[in-house]
């Protein structure tokens, strides 16, 4: 293993052991158990905040465990420590607060294994896959707990289900990417998002539905209110010491990239760096939390980890701000509240289209913002929630249509 | 993949790369053999020595299966943006850019894994 790899496995894994210990300690251990325990049976659906449900020990117990669960896959099948997996890790985390848990995951990872045995490919080649599918988690947890079906039935059905939708994941996600070339970085949002459309209107048909569902906690607590600052810091700091000097310079090179699919900054910059921006990023979505009045709760903080994953993946200060302003221009547009759910929400996952600024401009960024806010507040309701990466869902049809305009008006310039 | 497939997006990303400098000349060669291809590519263009160094990088990056195995997909199908020639450096068993009379060459190999390279010209490595 490469010395950049032990690094960033101890990074990985003191953060997760961080987030063991400070929910042991929070809520007590056995509290923390009785929540834990009691999440792994709780419908996953957006958008049921665990810090509402469970409270703070259980929640970070879960999101621990479901981190770990991504990291001993990736140790496994001796997949590089790097930008990609380092994304998937901290989204995993991130959705481990509203939605994943240890047992709704392991499902959709083994039908993605399948699917890699179905196609003779080592399991290695469709890890990302696997890793970021698990936002279909959902499924599973419907279909146990919500769809009518009990016992022993609930469960198989469970199980065969959210690994019948693992298995459709690669062929789909491969096709979703040729739709929008590469410039949502959360692709997996628009092909889990595209699966459920189907996986929705077919539990719709059989007569169920998807009732409401909005636990969002509002408690200020000041473990979840600096946890992201002091991990952003700590980020900072430990790229700062191991980057040495040119860590500087290699920070201005990844604001030049655009960003787009695939993006690997720690291949294509340094580790060091690529932590430097992750932390920044970190930094300034807490501060436009706190600016706008924002609650620190398990959706928020999910969404903070997932761009601070993607501070290695694509994501950078340079090409997410003009995206973050149009989502702010189309929010105060359209009367919403700046800290209400689902703008705050796409403030942060909106990045997801910070690729599209990053090659394409200011104005096409902030038009991306601007139209991503009003599909994303839309798109739940068509898929029931069951795919958490919602905001990837409606960052995917936002690019695909910026994209599609932008291929048309070149093609109209005839060079003959 | 299909072999034809992957033939075709190979010459989509590197056409793609060398068409964005607008060519007088542009030659393309394919040898098969049963577990592997050679393909090279000859230009007119100008290019620099920085340029041939980053190329040279780029087609030859570090093997990442679990990026090749998904993103390496998107070879070939750039209609916007700059090509991607890492996603290529990612598959390639080979890749070796060189100086001819008037532009470069680019000889990338590609194979399974019962690839034979004595069947191929491949450069030994310096």
């Amino acid at each position: 293993m490469s010395s950049k790899n032990v690094f960033l496995l101890v990074l990985l894994a003191g953060f997760l052991a961080a987030l063991l210990v400070t929910g042991l300690i929070v809520d007590g251990p056995a509290g923390a158990m009785r929540g834990f325990a009691a999440l792994q049976v709780q419908p996953g659906r957006l958008i049921n905040d665990f810090f509402h449900v469970v409270g703070i020990g259980g929640t970070l117990i879960n999101a621990a465990l479901a981190g770990a669960v991504a990291l001993v896959l990736i140790l496994l099948n001796k997949v590089q420590l790097s930008g990609p997996t380092y994304a998937a890790v901290f989204t995993i985390v991130g959705f481990g607060l509203f939605g994943k848990t240890p047992v709704n995951i392991i499902p959709i990872i083994f039908g993605v294994y399948l699917a890699s045995l179905a196609a003779k490919k080592k399991f290695q080649e469709y890890i990302i896959i696997a890793l970021f599918g698990t936002a279909l988690g959902p499924i599973v947890s419907f279909i146990v707990f919500e769809s009518g079906l009990t016992g022993a039935a609930a469960v198989i059905t469970g199980i065969v289900g959210g690994t019948f939708t693992g298995f459709l994941l690669p062929a789909i996600a491969v096709s979703m990417l040729h739709m929008h070339q590469g410039y949502n970085l959360y692709n997996l949002g628009l092909s889990c998002g595209f699966l459920a459309l189907f996986a929705a209107s077919l539990i719709r048909a059989a007569g169920h539905s998807f009732a409401v569902s909005m636990l969002w906690y509002t408690d200020p607590s000041p473990v979840l209110i600096w946890m992201i600052p002091i991990l952003s810091l700590i980020l900072i700091i430990s790229g700062l010491i191991s980057g040495g000097k040119k860590v500087f310079q290699e920070l201005l090179e990844i604001q030049k990239i655009s960003g787009r699919l695939p993006s690997d900054f720690m291949d294509m910059s340094s580790t060091a760096s690529s932590l430097i921006n992750s932390g920044l990023i970190g930094l300034a979505g807490s501060i436009y939390v706190f600016a706008v009045g924002g609650d620190f709760n398990g959706p928020v903080i999910g969404g903070l980890l997932t761009i601070m994953g993607f501070g290695a993946f694509g994501t950078h200060l340079k090409n997410s701000w003009p995206v973050v302003l149009g989502i702010i221009i189309s929010t105060l547009v359209f009367g919403q509240e700046l800290s209400a759910p689902g703008p705050i929400l796409a403030a942060l996952f909106g990045t997801t289209l910070a690729p599209l600024a990053g090659q394409f401009g200011i104005f096409t960024g902030i038009l991306a913002g601007f139209i991503h806010l009003f599909m994303v507040l839309q798109t739940g309701a068509w898929q029931g929630g069951i795919n958490l990466y919602n905001n990837g869902f409606a960052g995917g049809l936002t690019a695909t249509l910026l994209v599609a305009v932008i291929q048309w008006v070149r093609s109209t310039k005839d060079d003959f | 993949m299909k072999r034809k497939d992957l033939i075709l997006h190979l010459l989509g990303e590197i056409s793609s790369y060398i068409l964005e400098e607008n060519p007088r000349r542009m030659v393309v060669s394919l040898h098969q053999e049963k577990d592997g291809l050679h393909l090279s590519f000859m230009d007119d263009n100008d290019h620099s020595d920085d340029e041939l160094v980053r190329l040279k990088k780029l087609l030859n990056s570090p093997k990442r299966p679990e990026l090749a195995g998904y993103y390496g997909a998107m070879t070939g199908h750039d209609m916007l943006g700059s090509t991607h020639l890492d996603l290529l450096g990612w598959q390639v068993k080979h890749a070796d850019v060189s100086r001819i009379d008037k532009g470069i060459k680019i000889d990338l190999w590609l194979g399974g894994e019962r690839f034979q390279s004595e069947h191929f010209t491949i450069p030994n490595k310096s």
